[in-house]
């Protein structure tokens, strides 16, 4: 394509953009608006990424072993647990070692559990950390055939639940992304069909003297693209403003016992911004060609 | 240059607007396409443009069969031809000038083969002095020649004129023949529908009579 016909597509581009001033606005603000829930369910889908690979460092299984062992049987027992596919490393805490930390986790109530040392009902055990929190059940099962073991437990429940939950949040956010693309790209049309339909006649005489479709479609395309655009900017400046200061507040709050945290604003404004322009300006431009494509047919 | 061969159009309701047509015109040739209304002029004339499709037939433009023309073509395929219509179809918010290089600017033409060509035409047309000035602000037949230089500008094989008289009066309709003569004169075929008997009886041309969709009467040197 010639630079003068881009130059020619912008130039009269911007003339349907100011043309049309009131639509021109009611369809970014409607843009805006659909951009900044896409934006959400993005900014949350990316956050459950992140609290799955939080939650894949933190699974540990518990191998709970028969009482009085010889240190030799244990360290073989560690060997075993080691060759399971899936285990990425093994750490002994003896019984001593156990109630030791039950009394730290106590605190001022520790005196309770004074006198346990010389009959500590506590089992040794070893702590089981995994590649991927995925592939427990298996493991689990893998530790439980190995001698001496009487029990594996990880919060089989807890965990199942937590990525089943995640589950659910990515999907419906895929979901919501794709209804609303499809409603920005509607609104996107709707306003441009205003534009076209204000110069069909114009249209209609460049397909007479032999305009090619790209030609006729050109200014419509820039059109769309700009509303596009200038939607997807605006969208990604309310998003990280907002952002920043959620992100500011939950880092100075405590949950309960809980701290939680989310991404920081600085890992996800570059992502954000790029994902809200592309799907802006992809938006306008399908919305101009569907629009378009009714009164190019002549 | 353009021929028809046993050209039917039937439209999709089942109702038949042109029956086995057999058009041969010579390149150079001024031909007057008569008939009264709803006899298929305007029919004929989106077939030649591929506006619309024939049903069954052949026809044959500038040695091209356009029939099995494809939709991307279509738009170089109208570049051979000009067209004019009875209501002008100038845009009212460009001057004379700009409408003519309006038909430029579209097939992308350079800006210097536009500032070269343009002024030609119109001085072919007579309206050099009024090149500035908005459609509305110039008469019915200086309009129409505005819309004859912007269908000649390209420098077309072809003219097609739908009814270009319809909205004038004698003198200024008689003021076009002679330039659509002028045009024909150097080179332009000329394919002309109308229904104005003074005119086609006075240019003593060609006539192809149209009739219930059916050539009734081709006649070199004819009249009405």
């Amino acid at each position: 394509m010639k630079l003068r016909t881009l130059n020619y597509f912008t130039k009269e581009g911007i003339v349907n953009v100011r043309r049309n001033k009131v639509m021109t606005f009611a369809s970014i603000t409607s843009v805006i608006a659909a951009l900044l829930v896409i934006g959400i369910f993005f900014c949350l889908m990316i956050n459950v990424n992140y609290l799955a690979d939080n939650i894949e460092d933190q699974v540990e299984m518990v191998v709970e072993l028969k009482n009085d062992l010889s240190p030799n049987l244990i360290e073989n027992i560690k060997k075993e647990i080691l060759g399971v596919n899936g285990v990425e490393a093994v750490s002994f805490v003896s019984k001593a070692d156990a109630l030791e930390l039950m009394k730290k986790a106590m605190g001022s109530s520790k005196d309770v559990l004074s006198g346990l040392e010389d009959d500590n009902p506590l089992p040794d055990t070893f702590k089981v950390s995994l590649k991927d929190p995925r592939m427990a059940e298996s493991i689990d099962l893998a530790i439980r055939s190995i001698e001496n073991v009487v029990n594996v437990s990880y919060g089989q429940d807890e965990l199942k639940k937590i990525l089943k939950l995640m589950y659910v949040v990515r999907l419906s956010s895929l979901i919501i992304i794709g209804v609303l693309t499809f409603i920005a790209i509607f609104i996107i049309s709707n306003t441009i069909k205003l534009t076209v339909y204000a110069r069909r006649k114009e249209i209609g005489i460049m397909k007479y003297v032999g305009a090619t479709d790209t030609f006729v479609r050109g200014p419509f395309l820039v059109e769309g693209m700009f509303l596009g655009f200038v939607g997807g900017l605006v969208s990604s400046g309310f998003l990280l403003f907002g952002y920043y200061n959620l992100d500011r507040f939950i880092r100075n709050q405590m949950f309960g016992l809980f701290k939680i945290s989310i991404l920081p604003t600085g890992s996800i404004y570059m992502n954000l911004t790029l994902l809200l322009l592309a799907v802006g300006v992809a938006i306008g431009a399908i919305g101009s060609v569907i629009s378009v494509r009714r009164f190019i047919k002549v | 240059m353009i021929e028809l061969k046993n050209v039917n159009k039937v439209f999709e309701d089942g109702h038949r607007v042109l029956t086995d047509i057999n058009i041969k015109i010579e390149k150079g040739e001024f031909v007057f396409l008569v008939g009264s209304s709803g006899a298929g002029k305007s029919t004929l004339i989106k077939l030649l443009l591929k506006e619309t499709e024939a049903t069954s037939g052949k026809i044959i433009i500038n040695e091209r069969e356009i029939t099995s023309l494809r939709r991307r073509d279509i738009p170089y395929h109208r570049r051979h031809i000009g067209c004019v219509f009875q209501d002008f179809r100038l845009l009212p918010n460009k001057t004379v000038y700009e409408n003519v290089a309006f038909a430029m600017e579209v097939v992308e033409a350079s800006p210097r083969e536009i500032r070269k060509q343009v002024p030609l035409v119109l001085s072919m047309v007579g309206l050099t002095r009024k090149s500035k000035l908005y459609p509305h602000q110039i008469s019915g037949g200086e309009q129409q020649r505005a819309s004859l230089a912007r269908a000649m500008v390209n420098g077309p094989a072809i003219l097609i004129a739908d009814e270009p008289t319809g909205n004038l009066d004698p003198e200024m309709s008689m003021d076009i023949m002679r330039m659509l003569n002028e045009f024909n004169y150097r080179g332009t075929t000329i394919l002309m529908a109308t229904h104005e008997k003074e005119i086609v009886n006075t240019m003593k041309k060609r006539v192809i009579a149209l009739e219930n969709g059916m050539v009734s009467r081709d006649q070199i040197r004819g009249a009405y």
